[in-house]
């Protein structure tokens, strides 16, 4: 079809031509008498170069001989013969000749260079298209679907893609219509083995042309191309072989790289699996074994009856005994919540409630470990109802409280006091301890995360993540500084209902 | 007081070690106790061993908790104490609201549990006509509508009296708040307008009885569940 349709445009184009000559014919006709033959010529001329320009050489040389016939035909006399008069005529015709060749020569040529450049800049725009498409790219079936996509388009062609699995070399994808056999599977292996590109054979077999081009980066091949032409025509010419490898070549780049992102992402993931599980392993082993040397001391202690202690002793020893099966508790109950928290199965049941009373539960639960700490409250009367859940909300407040104890002398007090912004209530747990170095600062409520410096308090590095984990489920927000003096103050906001009454 | 007048004991929990150990430290504070590992033992042992104190972990195997306190409550009265592992506080709420009495999060010591038994059982004991009752530093006179804090009369509105005096009346039991909200109120707690009022009415009692309100250590919240008069000082 397409090629009776070009056949068609062609033969259009040289009738065009020649009607273009027969019409200057029949003006010369009319003018012959007024004008001279030689300026007659001229409007020969000027239809051999709008032939040239618009149609190439064919058609120009065409008008330039016929323009030369019927010159002489019908407008040099003797009229309608071939024969002629004067013998400047001669001169005529031969420069008439002469300046139609070279005039067809040349515009035929400044129309090549124009199709060249209008092809170039089509080739530009193509691979600007893709080297847009390949930056956006981020996983590596990504980049290739691009590419394959973008290389059928630019070149009216199906292609395949072959990647190596293992030690051979497999089709991952291909376009429908691309030839599944042995022979393209072989050139493939040929194109990946050697890093060179390869036309394939034309046979009756394959009607069309092959093209296969190597994935190349500057330290492997990476997968082969393989572009398959339905219309010999569409081929790829020679030219057209360095906008492909230039295409090719940011594909194996853009290949290349989404595959290294994409090894990166896998190792870091692992790396962060690795070290928390690391992390968790020897918080475990650690915090949850040393509760339980102390118990089971205890207990073997008491059991043994060669060891002769006197009651108040005995009940020393079970005392430290039961303060740590309650840590034990505490850690067992922060890794559930830390759990929980990470599989999303955190349930936050709100209900409305005061300040006052989760800080003053908090407290309650504490009094074992606040001992005669002072804490200054300072909560409003009027400060409006917060809706929490309220065992979450207290857990997290117990945590923070009880990171203020630890983390600061006994002598200390511990001021916490709250108050109401708009649509939002702040809450700030202030002590006078050790401060936090700047570089603990950022990461106090990671996972198993300890600030450094006081290394004899016990701790999972948990409570605080766990504070973030609820005050966050309560759409709010949780932050640490260090006091201009002493200490460090942890800020909670709480977002308030808005229906308030 | 001849053995058989002993208070009796039900005892349910899958583990072993956790009924010896409730076996060993209740039968030593004067209790006569029966073991139940299963729903079905629970039941049976219900109707069997006439149990005046039922301490039942909400998770046994065979049978759904709050279909045990169902089932017992169709027949019984019997206080039931649950045992239940931390953070289930709608399964606390659920379980109370079947008919269980009082609640104990496992871990928990044995001074917890023999505060919560004297608190349920003074439920079994005959109602006598007292006039004056008195928890630790609090004495609430009936007749007179008076409550006393150290010994100085403190002035409370209606409402807060009514609540105060619930709560002391099941001194050392929980309260849920649909309990006080029905009792006090007698309106459903799913009203907020409501729920609101009985927290601003703890509160004002707060101000009013304890010795420092912002730290509570009379009337104990709950998590989630309801408010505590404490007795165990």
């Amino acid at each position: 079809m397409k090629k009776i349709k070009i056949k068609g445009k062609k033969i259009r184009v040289y009738l065009v031509s020649i009607s273009l000559v027969l019409m200057v014919t029949v003006f010369g006709e009319f003018v012959k008498r007024d004008l001279e033959p030689a300026n007659i010529v001229m409007f020969y001329l000027l239809v051999i170069v709008i032939s040239a320009v618009r149609w190439g050489k064919g058609p120009a040389l065409t008008t330039s001989i016929l323009g030369v016939l019927c010159f002489d035909f019908f407008l040099v006399p003797p009229f309608l013969t071939l024969s002629i008069a004067s013998i400047h005529y001669i001169f005529t015709f031969f420069v008439f000749l002469v300046v139609g060749l070279i005039v067809s020569t040349l515009a035929s040529r400044m129309r090549e260079q124009t199709i060249q450049a209008r092809k170039q800049e089509a080739r530009a725009s193509a691979l600007y298209h893709l080297s847009d498409d390949l930056a956006g790219s981020n996983t590596f079936e990504e980049a290739l679907e691009i590419i394959q996509r973008n290389v059928g388009r630019i070149f009216q062609c199906t292609v395949a893609i072959y990647l190596p699995v293992g030690e051979t070399l497999e089709l991952n994808n291909r376009d429908p219509g691309f030839p599944l056999g042995e022979y393209e599977k072989e050139t493939a292996v040929w194109v990946f083995h050697h890093a060179r590109s390869s036309r394939g054979r034309t046979d009756s077999t394959r009607p069309g042309k092959m093209y296969f081009v190597p994935f190349k980066t500057p330290q492997e091949v990476i997968g082969v191309m393989g572009m398959s032409f339905p219309d010999e025509r569409d081929a790829i010419s020679s030219d057209e072989e360095d906008l492909l490898n230039a295409l090719v070549n940011q594909a194996a780049i853009a290949i290349q790289r989404a595959k290294l992102a994409e090894e990166t992402r896998h190792i870091e993931v692992m790396r962060q699996t690795e070290k928390l599980q690391a992390a968790l392993l020897n918080s475990i082993s650690h915090d949850l074994r040393t509760p339980m040397v102390s118990i089971t001391g205890t207990l073997t202690t008491l059991l043994d009856n060669s060891t002769a202690l006197d009651h108040a002793t005995q009940k020393e020893l079970l005392q430290t005994a039961n303060e740590d099966a309650d840590r034990l508790n505490r850690i067992v109950g922060n890794l559930l919540d830390m759990t929980k928290m990470e599989t999303g199965v955190l349930r936050i049941n709100k209900q409305p409630c005061e300040l006052r009373d989760l800080i003053g539960a908090s407290l309650e639960q504490l009094k074992d470990r606040t001992g005669n700490r002072i804490i200054r409250i300072d909560i409003p009367k009027d400060l409006p109802e917060i809706s929490v859940d309220f065992s979450f909300m207290m857990k997290a407040f117990f945590n923070i409280i009880d990171n203020a104890v630890k983390y600061s002398p006994a002598d200390t007090p511990i001021h916490i006091k709250a108050a109401a912004g708009r649509n939002k209530i702040d809450i700030e747990v202030k002590d006078q301890g050790f401060g936090i170095a700047p570089n603990d600062l950022k990461r106090i409520f990671d996972k198993f995360y300890r600030a450094e410096k006081p290394q004899n308090i016990s701790g999972t590095g948990l409570g605080l993540s766990i504070c973030k984990g609820i005050v966050e489920a309560h759409n709010g927000r949780i932050t640490v500084r260090n006091n201009p003096d002493k200490g460090v103050t942890f800020m909670i906001t709480l977002p308030l209902d808005d229906k308030r009454d | 007081m001849p053995k058989s007048q002993n208070i009796r004991i039900l005892i349910a929990d899958d583990e072993r070690s956790i009924r010896q150990f409730l076996k060993i430290s209740l039968s030593s504070s004067g209790y006569d106790i029966f073991e139940a590992a299963t729903g079905k033992e629970v039941l049976e042992g219900s109707v069997s061993f006439h149990p005046d104190v039922i301490i039942l972990d909400l998770g046994l195997p065979d049978m759904d908790g709050l279909d045990v306190i169902r089932d017992i409550r169709i027949r019984a009265k019997t206080p039931i104490i649950i045992l239940s592992v931390r953070e289930e506080v709608p399964d606390k709420v659920a379980a109370l609201d079947a008919g269980a009495d009082d609640y104990l999060t496992k871990p928990f010591s044995i001074t917890e549990l023999l505060a919560r038994l004297k608190a349920v059982m003074r439920r079994l004991l005959p109602a006598d006509q007292k006039e004056v009752y008195q928890v630790d530093k609090l004495a609430i006179d009936i007749t007179k509508r008076q409550v006393l804090v150290n010994g100085n009369p403190v002035n409370l509105t209606p409402t807060e009296y009514d609540v105060l005096k619930l709560l002391i009346l099941h001194a050392g039991r929980v309260l849920t708040h649909k309990q006080i909200l029905q009792e006090v109120w007698n309106k459903d707690e799913a009203l907020e307008g409501v729920f609101h009022l009985l927290r601003v009415t703890i509160s004002n009692l707060r101000s009013k009885i304890e010795p420092d309100p912002d730290r509570p250590v009379c009337i104990l919240t709950e998590p989630g569940i309801g408010y505590r008069l404490r007795s165990d000082k």
